[in-house]
């Protein structure tokens, strides 16, 4: 009797003691934005993960901007978390930030861009899509489109974003790599904004002519300004080779109507599900790969009909 | 009715302290010695920069340019770092902008351009500067260790930044309040011809506020690259509204002669707690955002329906 | 113009002090379309394409969405409303609305009811403004944060897509070779132009601009008329938001970054003064136009986008400049 007492003590002592270490675990997640086509999405995926693998998460929303990223890096610390996955905004910036969490031993990984090589000895990791491929994707895709020679114009996101630079350094470091005959005639900054786009364009159109065979866009919203400019200016002439990326549902139908040649597509949902999955098993002491890749397609005419559009 | 009276004219401290008391009783560790020196670090950029800005609003000025000078002073702070050495380099960061302020001092000064229209323009300018100088790319700085060593905390509670930040206010307000040259400043601000009459020099003052708003921008963009180890053309960018609405939610008044130095360390606190109690439980940006708002227009409503400025007043009095 | 020559006229036959002034205070007047005159020769020198029907029917089709915005911040500025800083928030405000309700209330009233919510922000900042008497600076930078928070919130960041093409087409048609949204917007800056240079309300304003207290003892209701540009430029703002949602057929919450000053710089190197009490719709179209043209030269010059930035500001400051000085030299 007092055997079978003494057993369930220790029963529901160790039971409380996991259930105690289960909780205690906690991920800060330092977000780009929590109000952002992509990024609410990728948000919503990794919470949703994170219940059910029985995280608790503290998430934090830079709201685009690097200085209140660096701070809440700082927030995060003094709460005194198991893990943080930072969405870095900046190749740099965040990289002292990064060395105090882990003088304070906590395991740090990044979601979605790179940061600089400095910042490698900081991270256990470094999971999702890669801007920085996407823009080599991109030249891939164009330099075929167009047959490895022919100029193009770059319409690009902000100036000194770090999408912005990963995108637009991909694109121009492979074109050089594969010995491509494109050239670039300008790179101009339509700050992800499809007005802005549409209004550049039509200079560049007036300004080019038909000396644009190829256009590559940073994102798919830049990409239909860009379309839209150019069906005013031509009505009725077919657009040249068009490159975006991010594979919105709008980019999809452009496809199929032969207005854009490419889109690069990146689940939102699996890169907020592999951020999460990989800290948990650097937080159950298992060790990971220092890149962890998603799948990025790349989305032509041919397979548009076979991949899901991203949001 | 005289409670009333009373707690409106502490609002400043009333909203603080509600704020510090909900996130202690919503926010488990909120009070820890953490937590506080964290918010205050948070609070130290803007804090710094509110500094300069309540100088040119008690003048009767405003600096759109702050954002803008904060990102080249901390760009030129990082880029000379290999060729001068760090601490110089900080120095020419500060010399970077104390000279974007007398840019701002000389449009406003001696060209007559409205604040308003000759800042605007020079945010426009400076951030072009920014990305020029960089080639729109962020530059790294040489030592990371001293990026972390910079964020340790002393005391238990301050990080250098923090630290400075509260030195700079108690020193402002003891300048506003004891000295000559404070309360001048504050009779420019509501009457520069008055001032003037009264043997003020107003284009001085108001040149030296500019270049004074200019210097603690400078310095929190300096120590921000410090700590970050980075100068980017787009650092800053998003400082203005909240640095305005601090120094604003302290009691300073955007039209000028009223203001007070501990009342923007007041304004500063609260948006800085406020901000770190609802990223503790979470709360998306833009509820945080809307929160933000709210107070903002509470407590400007609430100076102007107990203590009605010389216009509105006259416009009470002018009612038929 | 009437008192340009009446200026003529007073000064002539006056002494070589006075001719300078006169010189000065010509200059100030016709400046702008000098500088549009420059910046149309320069183009047309540099880009062979510049000066061409399609690159000029461009410039305008760009210009029109911000230029209806310039046409409502006019008398922000004219009744010494100093800046409304909610304007991104009224854009997003109009976009968002005009394609989130298509499906439900159909595309009229759905871009009714955005234009309407948006001057209903404007509404509340303009209450703020002129009735309890708080600065416009913090007064729209606070309800544009709350304002663009709502927005945000509902959608829940997410892109809203257009559901009825039609209303696309519309807004991209051409009406005699010149685009539809282009005709909306000089219909605007006509009613604009009528409303502050010829009826009661632009006196009203111009009184409550130029002396507040003398406006008020002439009873003009400045309190009704300072929140009335407010209500104006909301207005103004949800209307260049809704029709930027057709013409895109999406809208983000972010949609309306940065309108809000190239609409004060639009209005200021128009040479309408911050201080208030003068100024005119055609003023600042010309602003505008200046801006534009001067934008559209440099891409096709190839300028980096960011440095477009250091010319902006150099002008705007340099334009403001020039202004006071010849105003004070021409004694106006």
């Amino acid at each position: 009797m007092a055997n079978w007492k003494r057993r369930l003590l220790v029963g529901t002592l160790a039971l409380l003691a996991s259930a105690s270490w289960a909780q205690a675990k906690t991920v800060c997640y330092v977000t780009a934005a929590d109000a952002h086509a992509y990024a609410t999405p990728a948000n919503e995926a990794l919470e949703a993960r994170a219940k059910e693998l029985g995280i608790e998460m503290i998430t934090l929303s830079q709201n685009f901007d690097v200085q209140t990223g660096t701070e809440q890096l700082g927030t995060c610390i003094a709460r005194s978390v198991d893990g943080i996955i930072l969405w870095p905004l900046d190749p740099q910036a965040y990289i002292p930030g990064l060395a105090r969490a882990q003088q304070a031993g906590i395991p740090a990984i990044l979601i979605n861009s790179p940061m600089d090589s400095q910042a490698n000895q900081f991270i256990k990791s470094f999971t999702g899509p890669d801007v920085y491929e996407e823009g080599e994707m991109a030249a891939d895709s164009l330099n075929g489109a167009l047959g490895g020679e022919g100029s193009v114009i770059i319409i690009a996101g902000q100036a000194g974003n770090g999408t912005t630079i990963g995108r637009v350094g991909g694109f121009v470091d492979r074109l050089a790599e594969i010995g491509s005959k494109v050239e670039v005639l300008d790179t101009v900054n339509a700050d992800f904004d499809q007005q802005k786009a549409l209004v550049v364009s039509r200079d560049l159109i007036t300004r080019f002519g038909d000396k644009i065979d190829g256009v590559y866009a940073n994102d798919d919203t830049m990409a239909r300004g860009f379309i839209d400019a150019w069906k005013e200016a031509n009505p009725g002439k077919p657009t040249p080779p068009i490159v975006g990326i991010n594979g919105q549902k709008d980019a999809f139908a452009s496809i199929k109507s032969g207005e854009m040649h490419s889109t690069i597509v990146q689940s939102p949902v699996e890169d907020g599900r592999l951020a999460i999955e990989t800290i948990a098993e650097i937080l159950d002491g298992k060790e990971v790969e220092a890149r962890r890749p998603i799948p990025l397609t790349v989305v032509t005419s041919e397979n548009v009909d076979s991949v899901e559009p991203a949001f | 009715m005289n409670l009333g009276a009373t707690i409106v004219r502490f609002r400043v401290a009333v909203i603080l302290g509600l704020t510090l008391l909900c996130a202690s009783l919503l926010v488990p560790g909120f009070l820890g010695a953490t937590t506080l020196s964290l918010g205050l670090d948070r609070g130290a950029t803007v804090g710094l920069i509110a500094i300069g800005m309540t100088v040119l609003l008690i003048a009767r000025q405003i600096d759109l340019s702050v954002g803008s000078t904060f990102a080249l002073a901390g760009i030129v702070a990082v880029m000379l770092q290999p060729s001068l050495g760090i601490w110089p380099a900080a120095m020419a960061g500060l010399i970077a902008g104390a000279a974007a302020g007398a840019i701002n001092g000389l449009l406003v000064v001696t060209f007559k351009v409205n604040p308003l229209v000759a800042t605007l323009a020079t945010m426009l300018i400076f951030r072009s500067a920014a990305h020029w100088l960089t080639d729109s790319q962020p530059v790294p700085g040489t030592d990371i260790m001293l990026s972390v060593s910079l964020s340790k905390i002393h005391l238990g509670i301050f990080t250098l930044r923090s630290a400075l930040f509260i030195g700079a206010v108690l020193l402002l307000h003891v300048w506003l309040t004891r000295t000559v040259a404070g309360r001048n400043l504050f009779a420019v601000g509501s009457n520069a011809e008055a001032a003037k009459a009264s043997g003020i020099s107003p284009g001085r003052t108001v040149f030296l506020g500019f270049i004074f708003a200019g210097l603690f921008a400078g310095l929190a963009g300096v120590l921000q690259s410090l700590t970050t180890n980075t100068g980017s053309p787009v650092f800053g960018s998003e400082l203005l509204v909240a640095v305005i609405a601090a120094v604003v939610v302290g009691g300073t008044r955007i039209e000028g002669g009223r203001g007070s130095a501990l009342g923007t360390l007041g304004g500063v606190l609260t948006i800085a707690s406020l901000t770190t109690a609802m990223e503790f439980q979470s709360v998306p940006a833009y509820v945080q955002q809307v929160v933000a708002g709210c107070i903002l227009i509470l407590l400007v409503v609430l100076d102007r329906t107990v203590r009605p400025g010389p216009r509105s007043h006259a416009a009470t009095g002018g009612t038929h | 113009m009437t008192d340009a020559s009446a200026a003529l006229s007073e000064e002539t036959g006056s002494t070589r002090f006075r001719k300078d002034g006169r010189w000065a205070a010509l200059l100030s007047r016709a400046g702008l379309s000098i500088a549009i005159l420059a910046v149309i020769a320069y183009g047309s020198a540099v880009s062979p394409v510049f000066f061409t029907t399609g690159n000029l029917v461009n410039v305008m089709t760009s210009m029109a969405i911000i230029g209806i915005v310039v046409v409502g911040m006019t008398f922000v500025l004219v009744v010494g409303g100093l800046a409304d800083l909610s304007v991104p928030a009224t854009i997003a405000c109009g976009a968002i609305l005009s394609l989130a309700l298509q499906p439900m209330i159909g595309p009229v009233p759905a871009f009714v009811a955005a234009i309407g919510l948006a001057g209903l922000c404007g509404l509340v900042s303009g209450v703020l403004v002129g009735y309890v008497g708080i600065n416009p600076i913090i007064a729209t930078l606070g309800i544009g944060t709350i304002v663009l928070g709502i927005v945000q919130a509902s959608v829940g960041g997410v892109i809203v897509y257009g559901t009825n093409p039609e209303t696309a087409m519309l807004v991209k048609s051409r009406l005699f070779g010149i685009p539809t949204i282009v005709l909306i917007f000089l219909a605007v800056a006509l009613a604009g132009n009528f409303l502050l240079a010829r009826s009661w309300w632009g006196r009203w304003t111009f009184a409550t601009g130029g002396n507040p207290k003398a406006a008020e003892a002439a009873a003009v209701p400045v309190r009704a008329v300072k929140a009335g540009a407010f209500v104006i430029t909301g207005l103004c703002s949800g209307l260049s938001g809704a029709l930027l949602g057709l013409t895109l057929q999406s809208a983000r919450p972010l949609v309306g970054t940065g309108y809000e000053f190239s609409a004060i710089t639009a209005v200021v190197v128009g040479g309408v003064s911050i201080m208030g009490g003068a100024g005119s719709v055609p003023r600042a179209v010309a602003g505008l136009v200046f801006v534009q043209l001067l934008t559209n030269v440099m891409v096709l010059q190839g300028v980096r986008t960011p440095v477009q930035g250091l010319v902006l500001g150099l002008l705007i400051a340099g334009a403001v400049a020039l202004d006071v000085a010849l105003r004070r030299r021409g004694g106006a």
